[in-house]
Order: structure tokens, then sequence, then C-alpha cells
């Protein structure tokens, strides 16, 4: 048996195609884009290289890319801040109920599986001054604003609007983890609980929360990953605008690149928000440490 | 039978609105579709008066959202066919067979899932659009055709795959494989008639997940394929919305198009979606 799971030639077979593709098509074109992050180049010229003018000019000349980077910054904190706390109450009450648990999980995590594209579209319509929402406020005599074109502030109101729609679609995926994690908790540690006396609140609180904390590591990671890539609903919901104000980097990048064909500026955009990116990753696997309480 | 206290009421009547946030933006946008443009301004919330099935036919020829959801499937059988294997294979490897870098292998296929798609668009854009295959017959070319956003889509399904199926591969008992063994089998074997049929659920876990992600997929689509009849459903979706941007039921229609088929797989899997697609967040 051993010498078969040692063999080279079968190590390779398996291993090698996936390999292969994973480094020609991701991490190649990661470090070609390093490269051109470098360069000056538009898509007829040459790449002639700059050295790291690019990133210069992106801090110190570029007004839109500072208000994409204070943009996808703000949906991370917002995204997290919101989604940790709803998504975590959700799971707790849904957790302990009886009956109609499933119904509710599903509707909740229904739009995550949903395409982001066509529900963006869908909220742009939703959100339209004249139809929609403000026809329902209509009812009630309110006079709705106008939600996404609103570009007033330190942080317009159309960016709230659209942090709401996005935790509307993505709280689902924070709930289920969590609910995934509190049935994995081992029901003895409960009852141990119970039987010294503690509450309902007060178990949730010391013993529950304490062991969902690999979880919590896991769905921050996702989120804040997610909210930094996040493309779709803002590109279908506003396209960047009023006045480029709601540009999150990625569709500036997008714009940057594929509208202007600036190759050698939007690389560099990438590479910052890979950047961002490993460095989120890695000050949460720094921050939440995980001690593992069941041994 | 336990006792109905408040509190428990409260929740339950928090839940139910809750719910209908989810709903009724849904509910709402299949209504709409079936009206007229007068209609949606007229008579916004009830039910439409006669139901235009003409918005759906024109959102499916004229729009090519019919072409477009062809597109997605073949893209998306494609991506899962080959993902699924190839990740299978790797994990087995990685999970089963020694050797000294094994660990070091999945940590490199795990920044994968770290990486933003973002930061490879540019790179691969201009590297498929200098490449070309051409054989007597036929030429392959990697913009602009399916093949062209499939193999971006393959690597980016790869990690998810491979994290989930190592889970799987590492939990099965391992006399299982020594039995084989000592009958006779050869490790192939082992990987295609034994390992695989056994991690069914796995393959069905990963499969719906990538199955998610692919046909969601906007950006990559968007950039690689400009010819309107290879474009995926996402991409119709985006572009329909900005030319005929009066003709709001036939867009409304279109987006019902675009969303059923995800809700009709949802509505028949999804307890089992919903346990797979945590299952692999909670052995991490």
């Amino acid at each position: 048996m051993n010498k078969a799971l040692r063999d080279k030639k079968a190590i390779l077979f398996f291993i090698l195609p996936a390999a292969l593709l994973f480094t020609l098509v991701l991490f190649g074109p990661i470090l070609y884009a390093g490269y051109i992050s470098l360069c000056d180049w538009n898509a007829l010229s040459k790449p002639k290289f700059i050295g790291l003018k690019n990133f210069k000019a992106l801090f110190t000349k570029d007004d839109v890319f500072l208000t994409s980077l204070k943009n996808s910054i703000f949906f991370m904190i917002f995204s997290l801040v919101t989604q940790q706390i709803i998504g975590l109450i959700l799971a707790a009450i849904l957790s302990g109920l009886r009956y109609g648990k499933n119904v509710y999980k599903n509707i909740i995590y229904l739009p995550c599986v949903l395409s982001s594209a066509a529900l963006g579209l869908l909220f742009s319509f939703i959100l339209k001054p004249n139809m929609g929402l403000n026809q329902l406020l209509a009812i009630f005599g309110i006079q709705g604003p106008n939600w996404l074109m609103s570009v007033n502030g330190y942080i317009p109101l159309t960016m709230w609007v659209i942090g709401v729609v996005a935790l509307w679609i993505y709280v689902g995926t924070t709930m289920m983890l969590y609910m995934a994690g509190i049935a994995g908790i081992d029901k003895s540690l409960l009852e141990a609980a119970y039987i010294d006396g503690a509450g309902k609140t007060k178990t949730f609180w010391h013993v529950t929360l304490p062991l969902l904390k690999p979880m919590a590591r896991t769905t921050i990671s996702l989120t804040c990953i997610g909210s930094l890539k996040f493309f779709d609903l803002v590109y279908n919901m506003t396209q960047g605008g009023p006045n480029n104000k709601t540009q999150t980097m990625a569709t500036w990048l997008y714009f940057e690149g594929f509208s202007y064909f600036k190759y050698g500026y939007a690389s560099a955009i990438s590479i910052v928000l890979l950047i961002m990116c490993l460095l989120v990753t890695f000050i949460i696997n720094r921050c939440i440490s995980v001690k593992d309480f069941e041994n | 039978m336990k006792k109905i206290t408040i509190p428990k009421v409260i929740i339950y009547i928090v839940l139910t609105i809750i719910a209908v946030l989810y709903v009724a933006p849904l509910v709402w946008i299949v209504l709409v579709s079936f009206k007229t443009n007068a209609e949606v301004f007229s008579n916004p919330f009830g039910l439409p008066k006669v139901w235009q099935l003409g918005n759906y036919i024109f959102a499916w020829t004229k729009g090519k959202l019919g072409i477009a959801l062809w597109n997605s499937v073949f893209v998306c059988v494609f991506t899962l066919a080959v993902s699924l294997l190839l990740g299978a294979m790797a994990a087995f490897g990685i999970a089963r067979m020694r050797f000294k870098l094994s660990g070091a292998t999945l940590t490199y296929f795990m920044i994968g899932m770290m990486v933003p798609v973002h930061c490879v668009l540019i790179p691969l854009f201009v590297m498929f659009s200098k490449m070309k295959i051409t054989t007597p017959l036929f030429e392959i070319r990697f913009t602009n055709s399916l093949i062209g956003i499939i193999i971006p889509y393959i690597t980016f399904a790869l990690p998810m795959t491979i994290f989930i199926l190592v889970g799987f591969f590492r939990s099965m008992p391992g006399e299982l494989f020594e039995a084989a063994c000592i009958d006779g089998c050869s490790i192939y074997k082992i990987f295609f008639s034994i390992a695989l049929p056994l991690s069914k659920t796995g393959i069905f876990v990963t499969g719906m997940m990538s199955f998610v992600n692919t046909w969601n997929e906007l950006l990559v689509s968007m950039v690689f394929i400009s010819d309107p009849e290879k474009k995926t459903l996402p991409v119709t979706l985006t572009y329909f919305v900005g030319p005929y941007a009066t003709n709001y039921v036939q867009m409304f229609a279109a987006i019902v198009i675009a969303v059923i088929p995800t809700i009709v797989v949802y509505s028949i899997f999804s307890n089992q979606i919903v346990e797979g697609l945590t299952a692999g967040a909670v052995k991490g």
C-alpha cells in the first residue's frame, strides 16, 4: 500500500493538471500584472517601464481612485458590522426555533445564490425615483428621495443604499455559517452551563459565542474580501455614477482598464486591491487567535 | 406540547416580516414583468390586467436572452465537468498520496481563494488575445470565444473544489484503500472506482457551489466576450438594460428570465445546497 501511495508518477498524474492550470492562469498572470503595473501602457502602445509612477499617480493625482478606495473601505466596514451583528442574531434565533426553521433559513439565503448582476438591476428599478419603493411610499403620502442619485456628504446616501442592498443579499451567508457553527457545538457543554444555573442569554454569551470564534474568523474573512471585490452590484446599480461618487476599486479598475484601455494604470489598481485583500486576511488571522476549547 | 409564549410570537412576527422583505422584491418584479409600461405607473402593486407574455418573447428573442441562456448552460456544464475532475484528482493526491510537499501544495491552491479575479483580468486578456491555435480544419481563439472564459472559470473553481474534497478524501477509512490494494487494484483504479464514487456528496456540494459562481459571473465574461451571440446570461442582461432604457417591462421580463433557472435549482435542492455550502467552511 505504502509503495502505491508514494508512486511519483501517480502523484504527478493526480496533481499536475490542476497545478499547471493554476500556475498558468492564476499565478503567472498575477506576476505579469505586477510587471504591467510598473509600466506606462495603453492598449495601442508598447509597454514602457516607468517604475512606481502609476502608484504615485494613484495616491496623489487620482481623486476618483481615492473616492473608490474610501468607498471600498466603507463597504467593507459597513458589511462587516451589519452582517456580523444581524447574521449572528438571525442564526441564534433560527437555531433555537422549533417550527419553520428551514423555511426562514432558505428564504433568507436565497439571494446569495441568485445573480448579483440581476439583483443589482432589480434594485436599480426598485429604487428609481418614480418606481417601486417610492411608489409604495407615495401611498402613505411620503415623497421618497432619489435613492441612487444623491451624492452629498462624505458618504453619500447612495452608498448607504447600496450597502443595505448588499446586506440584504449577503447576510444569508453569514447567518448560514453561524447556524452551522451553532449546530456543531457539543450539546453537553450547553447542558453543563444550564445545570450550573446559567440562563439562556448567559449561556449564549459565555459558552456559545466563544465557541463560535473559528466560524467568526471564516465569516469575517469572507465578508471583508467579498466586499473589497465588490463589482456586479455597483456596476449594475449606479455604474459608479453619478459623477464617479460611487466608484469602488473594482469598478474603477474596470473603467480604467477596459473603457480607457490604460492597462498599466488599471493593473496598478488591481495590485493595490490584491495587497489589501492579503493584508486583511493576514490581520484577521493575526487578531482572531483560535484556541481549541474542546480539548 | 410547549406553551406558546409572547416572546415566541414576537420572534415569529419579526421573522415573517424579514421573510416578506426578502420575497417582496422578487414578487414585485414578476408581477410588473407581465404588465404594460403604462400599467407599471398606474397600477404598480396589483395583478396585471392582461398578462403580457409578449414581454418575455421580446426579451428571449430580440434581447438575445435565449441564446445567452444556452451559452451559460454550455459554459457551466463544461466548467463543472473539468473543474470537478481536475479538482478531485488534485484533492485525492493531496489527501491520500504520501509526499513531502502535500501540505505546501494545498496552501498553494488555497491562496487562490484570497486572490481577486480583477488582478488577472488584464494579463489574461492580453495573453489570450495573442494566443491562437490554428489547425488545418479549425481555429481556436481565446478571446471572444466561450473557451476563453471557461479556462479562467475552471481555474477559479479549483481552490474551493480542492478544499472541500480534501476533507472528504481524508475522512475516508484507509483500510478501504488497503483492501483494494491487496486485491491488486492500481492506485488509478482506486481513485476512479472507489474514492470518486464514495465522495458523491462532496462532488455534489462543490458542483453546486461552482455552478452558482460560474452561472452568476459577470466581470470576466463582460471583458472577454464582445460578440452578442456568445455572451453569457448576466452580461446579456446587463447590456439589454442599456439600449432599451425606457421599455421597462421587457427589462423586467429579462431579469426574471435570468433568475428563474437558479430559483428553480435552489428550490429543488435548497436543503442539500445549504448543507453543502456550509460543509466546506465548517471543515476549515
